[in-house]
C-alpha cells in the first residue's frame, strides 16, 4: 500500500462524521484547486481535522506515530497535489507556500512530512532554513523523530542542527540518525562546546556523548 | 557613573526600560539593527526596521533622556537567504550614509554558511567605503571557531583592526580577540553568554584596554541595566573606578568616535525631553498632559 493510500484510511478512519464531508471536499480542492485553495484547505486541517493523535499501527515508518491527524490530512493534501501538478515547477511553488505562509502548527506539519513528499531533496534549503528559527516546536519538528536531516543534510548543517539542539536542551536520542551521521568536525564541536561550559562554570548536558560518538569510536579503534 | 550601552535593542523595550536606564546613569545607547525573532520575506520590511532605528527610536530614547545611535547592516541568520541578502546590501549605501549611524552592523557568523561569509565581506568593504567601523556579531554555536573564522576575515579584507568591535566573547574567545587590534564586546545576559561575576574575573585578569560590556537586551530574556549591574559586581569586587569607567565610557566612545559621527563632548548633556514633541504627528504621550520630565 502505497504511504498516500495508507494516510488517507488512517485519516478517513479519525474525521468526525460531521468533518466527513469536508475532508472530500478539502482533498478535492487540494488537488484540483488554486493554490489559495489548497493554502485554505492546508491551514483547515487544524480546525476540521485536529490534533488527536494519527496512530498509523499499520507496521509503517514509526516517525508517523508522532503525528496528529491534522499532520497526516496535511500530507495528504500535499501528496494529491503532486499528482494533479502540470510540472514540477508548479508543484514546488505550491508545497513552498503552504511552508512559507504557514503558521507555527502549519509550518510544523509541513517539516515533519517533507521527508515523504516526492524528491525531497529539493525542498532542502527550507528545512535548512527553519532550523535557525527560535521557535523551539518548530525547530523540534526538523531535528527530532525526523528521517529528513541525516538523510539530505549536508554535513556542516547536520553539525549545526546537533550543536543547537545541545543548546536549547532537546534530547539528541531523539535525532534520527545521529550514530550514523556522527563526524569527526561534530566531535570537536562538542567538546569546544564542553569546553566553553566548563570555562563558564555551568553543565555539560549529559548526553554530549552522542554527538562525540566519531572520537569515541576512533578512539576504540586506534 | 555615566554609562555607555553600547548594544541594545530598544525596539524590543518598553518606555519603563527608557526611564529605568536613564535614572541608573546611562546617557548613551547604540542599537544595532539585528533578526527580529522571525525572518523577514522581503527586503521591503528591512527599509521599514532601518528607517525605524534612525528615525523613531531616536526620537523615543531621547523624550526619556537618552541618546540614540544606530548601527545598520545585514545579520547574519538573513543573510542565508540568497535573493533577501543581495537586495538588502544593495539598498545600504544609502543608510550608511545618514547621521547617528555609528557602524555597520551587527554582521558576521551564525552557521558560519559560505553565504554568511560572503555577506560579512561585502559589509566589510562598505564600512570602508562609508568610513566606519564595524560592529561584529560572534555565534552562539561553535563560537570559538566563528571567532577565529571572523578574526582571519578581517584580517584577509586588510580591514583596520583597530575599527572592529568582535562582540559577545566569553572566557575562551577574549584572549584570542585581545591578540588581534580588534575591541572586545561582553554581553550580560541573565543566563547565557557571560554574567557580571564572571565578568569581573575577566576584567581581573585581562584589564581594560579594549573591553566593552553591553547588555544586547532584546525580546528575549535579557535586562537592559545590566551594565550598571556590572558596574556594582565590579565595584564589590574591588575594581578601580577608572578602570570601570574605561569600560563603560570610555572605551564604548572611543570605538564609536571613529565614525566621525559620535561626538563625546555633545553627551555632556542629556536631550531635550519636550514631550510635547513630535515624531511624524506621533508623541510618546497616550493623550495626558505634558509635563517637564524630571
Amino acid at each position: 500500500m502505497s504511504t498516500k493510500e495508507r494516510l488517507l484510511r488512517a485519516v478517513q478512519a479519525r474525521v468526525s462524521a460531521a468533518e466527513a464531508p469536508w475532508l472530500d471536499q478539502a482533498m478535492h480542492d487540494a488537488s484540483h484547486g488554486s493554490q489559495n485553495q489548497l493554502l485554505v484547505v492546508y491551514t483547515g486541517a487544524s480546525q476540521h481535522l485536529g490534533r488527536a493523535p494519527l496512530a498509523l499501527s499499520d507496521g509503517g515508518p514509526d516517525v508517523v506515530d508522532h503525528w496528529t491527524v491534522e499532520d497526516g490530512g496535511r500530507l495528504l493534501f500535499l501528496l494529491v497535489r503532486h499528482e494533479a501538478s502540470p510540472s514540477p515547477a508548479a508543484f514546488i511553488d505550491a508545497a513552498s507556500s503552504c511552508y512559507q505562509q504557514g503558521d507555527a502548527r502549519e509550518q510544523q506539519s509541513w517539516l515533519r512530512a517533507v521527508a515523504f513528499l516526492p524528491d525531497p531533496a529539493r525542498f532542502l534549503p527550507l528545512v535548512v532554513d527553519a532550523c535557525r528559527t527560535n521557535i523551539l516546536p518548530l525547530f523540534e519538528s526538523v531535528a527530532c523523530e525526523n528521517p529528513y536531516p541525516a538523510r539530505h543534510f549536508p554535513e556542516r548543517n547536520f553539525n549545526q542542527m546537533v550543536l543547537k539542539a545541545l543548546f536549547t536542551g532537546v534530547a539528541l536520542a531523539r535525532i534520527l540518525g545521529l550514530p550514523e551521521r556522527a563526524n569527526p568536525e561534530l566531535a570537536r564541536m562538542a567538546s569546544d562546546y564542553a569546553d566553553e561550559r566548563r570555562a563558564a562554570g555551568r553543565s555539560i548536558p549529559v548526553d554530549i556523548a552522542l554527538a562525540m560518538a566519531d572520537r569515541a569510536r576512533t578512539r576504540t579503534d586506534t | 557613573m555615566k554609562i555607555i550601552d553600547p548594544h541594545v535593542h530598544m525596539t524590543s523595550r518598553t518606555t519603563d526600560d527608557y526611564e529605568a536606564m536613564a535614572s541608573a546613569g546611562i546617557v548613551a545607547v547604540v542599537e544595532p539593527a539585528f533578526w527580529l525573532g522571525q525572518p523577514r520575506t522581503q527586503a521591503g520590511s528591512f527599509v521599514d526596521y532601518f528607517n525605524s532605528l534612525i528615525g523613531w527610536e531616536r526620537f523615543r530614547a531621547a523624550q526619556f533622556g537618552i541618546w540614540h545611535f544606530c548601527t545598520i547592516g545585514l545579520n547574519p541568520k538573513e543573510a542565508n537567504n540568497p535573493r533577501l541578502a543581495t537586495e538588502v546590501i544593495e539598498m545600504l549605501p544609502r543608510f550608511l550614509a545618514k547621521d547617528g549611524v555609528v557602524a555597520v552592523g551587527e554582521i558576521g557568523f551564525d552557521d558560519q554558511t559560505d553565504a554568511e561569509q560572503d555577506c560579512f565581506a561585502r559589509q566589510v568593504e562598505l564600512a570602508r567605503t562609508f568610513n566606519l567601523p564595524v560592529l561584529v556579531h560572534t555565534p552562539h554555536r561553535d563560537k570559538k571557531q566563528g571567532t577565529i573564522r571572523s578574526l582571519a576575515l578581517v584580517r584577509l579584507l586588510g580591514f583596520p583592526e583597530e575599527r572592529v568591535l568582535i562582540d559577545h566573547n566569553n572566557e575562551e574567545t577574549l584572549p584570542i580577540v585581545l591578540d588581534s587590534g580588534c575591541w572586545a564586546g561582553h554581553t550580560i545576559y541573565p543566563n547565557t553568554k557571560m554574567d557580571e561575576h564572571r565578568m569581573a574575573v575577566l576584567v581581573q585578569k585581562y584589564g581594560s584596554d579594549r573591553i566593552i560590556v553591553n547588555s544586547a537586551a532584546d525580546w528575549g530574556i535579557s535586562d537592559p541595566l545590566k551594565v550598571p549591574k556590572t558596574i556594582a559586581v565590579m565595584r564589590a569586587q574591588g575594581i578601580a573606578e577608572e578602570t570601570i569607567a574605561r569600560i563603560v565610557w570610555d572605551n564604548p566612545a572611543a570605538f564609536f568616535a571613529q565614525s566621525g559621527r559620535f561626538d563625546v563632548s555633545a553627551l555632556e548633556k542629556r536631550p531635550d525631553m519636550d514631550r510635547r514633541q513630535k515624531f511624524e504627528t506621533n508623541s510618546v504621550l497616550r493623550g495626558e498632559p505634558a509635563q517637564a520630565h524630571r
